[in-house]
């Protein structure tokens, strides 16, 4: 009788976790807030007015409003599911991502990997998406961000690498979010440990090639291959992509965050949330909003090259000097 | 290198450059080449502006009981060039610095202006004729020993007869002499 | 209802199609975008790269033979609801090239414009005044409104 009563309550956190905080809810408005200050922001660098603050809740009343067309030649099936893909991916990766000093995630488990997995479903999602609606530019804006995947794929995996090998010490590895946490919380912030430093500058380059910012933007080149991938998707499948985009940025930060900088602030929970918040504003301010200002569009071959150049060169050193320090 | 950053924080300090258009007027520089404006008291309808108009937005028409002509621009066509305005012998048409041209679909074909400027009846033999500006007339003949109020309100044949009679009457008071 | 309309025309994501333009109202058109100083992503425009996200259509050319059908497909592309805007005197009449052999134009024969803003170019103001009439549009579209006296119809500074 107890097993069922916890098994309940279980599912009913899990249910909280994923629909309310620090999924669902709380990560939509967060990451669509985060996404009004970024065009703030950038417009201010480049010493323009910028929309306002709520400018991507009225694109997303706007989208849901307008006719969603689906071609004639598309796949139907995978075009219509193809946005679910990666809002859903998002949306459980989410519910795993803990707040440091309010929610830790699963306990005790390899979350991190988890993460290396789910997170780049938005971009497979856009990959089923290119493919799917039988547009030469959605093939062209798959074989890119195929491509790009590859390239910002390979420091990702490395920073995760070396934050592993650095906490778990001894030649292992310890993939535990919450094991992670609760040892920089003794040993200090691997953002200001110098052996992790390469790692954390490698991070921020992986940034903008994940969320599809400029320089790193060839997939949804606007200008070149029309938006590649969401060429031929209108209305509410498109408000979809930028639900899913703007999740994936709270979770690419947020994961970031609790790599690097997850110190906590003595307080309730409301205070750690809101500590948690603005070390996630800063690190979009400084890896994606000086960025988007400051550059223009790579070439495929040149964001290719670059991923596997620097910031896996940086990823590689840290991993060396964490492997050296046992 | 890091260059960027230096000018990225300097636009941050100095704060947008946008101007505030919606919200209050924009600058018009003075020379900006606006509508085009007919002043109909200048026109002589020689009809050069209709000769030159590149957009062909110039139309010069008789009325239809020919007691006058009607001048129309039509905005919608016309390129903003300005030749109407270099080429006018009179100075009738100058471009204004008015750009507000935005418009719906029903006022399309209202987007003009329509003057209409009448004819004279000459004082002798009634036939229509466009006056000579005062002004022009007054440009035209400073140096002239005749006093022109009269004989501007002539069409040409009559203004002929009025110059040969005035020839007579000299030759008359001549031969007296 | 109309709280709801009045944000979604908060958003209007330009695109533009040029029909055998001479470039001139193209060009006016990116400096609207691109110059901080006219910025029109502060009323909450963005040019968009496909017509399928399009809400304003800025259509600048006189229509030329070869380009017609491709311009009146990708027009159709669009989702509803749209409003078309014509920039610069050729969609609207034709302007200079107006009787040429190849020219298909006015536009409004082929698809029903709702602005005009006309110029050789416009100036970017003007552009934006012609965006924002295109927006009051837009509003009184969703809310129902036939389209109101012409008087009704000017933009008026806020």
């Amino acid at each position: 009788m107890s097993d069922i009563f916890s098994l309940i309550s279980q599912s009913a956190t899990g249910l909280f976790h994923l629909v309310v905080f620090p999924g669902g809810l709380f990560a939509l408005l967060f990451g669509l807030v985060l996404k009004g200050i970024d065009r703030k922001v950038e417009a201010r660098l480049q010493r323009r007015v910028g929309p306002p603050l709520l400018q991507p809740f009225y694109d997303l009343v706007k989208l849901a409003s307008k006719e969603t067309i689906i071609p004639e030649t598309a796949n139907k099936t995978l075009f219509m599911y193809a946005p679910l893909l990666g809002f859903t991916g998002m949306a459980v990766c989410l519910a795993l991502l803990p707040v440091p000093g309010v929610y830790y995630g699963m306990e005790n488990m390899g979350d991190m990997l988890v993460f290396f997995y789910l997170l780049p479903l938005p971009a497979i999602a856009l990959m089923v998406a290119g493919s799917s609606s039988s547009s030469p530019f959605g093939a062209l804006g798959f074989s890119r961000e195929m491509t790009l995947m590859f390239a910002y794929e390979v420091p990702l995996l490395l920073v995760i690498l070396a934050v592993a090998m650095q906490v778990g010490g001894e030649g292992s590895a310890e993939f535990s979010l919450r094991k992670i946490i609760e040892y920089q919380r003794e040993h200090g912030s691997f953002g200001f440990t110098l052996s992790m430093l390469p790692a954390f500058v490698a991070y921020l380059l992986y940034l903008p090639g994940t969320m599809g910012v400029p320089p790193f933007d060839v997939a949804e080149a606007e200008t070149e291959i029309l938006e590649g991938p969401l060429l031929e998707y209108s209305g509410g499948l498109l408000a979809f992509f930028q639900l899913t985009s703007a999740m994936k940025l709270v979770i690419a930060l947020g994961f970031g965050v609790v790599m690097f900088f997850p110190g906590t602030v003595a307080g309730g929970p409301l205070v750690n949330i809101v500590w948690f918040a603005a070390k996630c504003l800063l690190l979009m301010l400084v890896a994606l909003t000086l960025c988007k200002a400051a550059t223009a569009r790579m070439r495929i071959e040149q964001a290719l090259s670059f991923y596997l150049k620097y910031p896996a060169t940086l990823a590689l050193v840290s991993v060396v000097l964490a492997w050296v320090s046992l | 290198m890091f260059r960027f950053l230096k000018l990225l924080g300097k636009n941050l300090a100095q704060g947008p450059s946008t101007d505030p258009f919606p919200a209050k007027e924009a600058h018009t520089p003075e020379r900006f080449r606006g509508r085009v404006v007919v002043n109909p008291e200048q026109c002589v309808g020689c009809r050069i502006c209709h000769h030159m108009c590149a957009g062909g937005a110039i139309r010069i028409e008789d009325n239809e009981e020919k007691t006058g002509y009607n001048f129309t621009v039509w905005h919608n066509t016309c390129a903003l060039c300005g030749m109407c305005r270099h080429y006018c012998p009179t100075k009738a048409i100058t471009l204004s610095t008015d750009w507000h041209n935005a418009h719906t679909q029903e006022d399309k074909y209202d987007w003009a202006a329509h003057y209409s400027i009448p004819y004279l009846a000459c004082a002798g033999c009634g036939a229509h004729i466009r006056m000579l500006p005062p002004q022009l007339a007054a440009r035209l003949y400073a140096h002239s020993p005749v006093d022109m109020t009269d004989l501007l309100k002539l069409c040409p044949s009559c203004r002929q007869l009025a110059a040969a009679r005035r020839e007579e009457i000299s030759n008359d008071t001549h031969e007296q002499e | 209802m109309n709280l709801f309309s009045d944000i979604v025309v908060r958003s209007p994501w330009l695109y533009r199609i040029n029909a055998g333009s001479c470039n001139g109202c193209d060009v006016e058109l990116a400096t609207t975008a691109c110059i901080p100083r006219y910025d029109v992503e502060r009323l909450g425009c963005r040019y968009c790269g496909s017509p399928r996200h399009a809400d304003i259509v800025l259509i600048t050319g006189p229509l030329t033979l070869r380009v017609r059908d491709k311009v009146l497909r990708v027009w159709q592309e669009i989702p509803e609801p749209k409003v078309t805007v014509a920039v610069g005197i050729c969609p609207i009449s034709g302007g200079v090239f107006r009787g040429g052999h190849s020219i298909e134009g006015p536009i409004d024969r082929y698809i029903p414009v709702d602005v005009n803003v006309p110029g050789c170019p416009p100036r970017p103001q003007s552009i934006m005044e012609g965006v924002l009439l295109a927006k009051k549009i837009w509003l009184d579209r969703l809310n129902g409104i036939a389209p109101g006296h012409k008087e009704e119809r000017h933009v008026s500074l806020p």
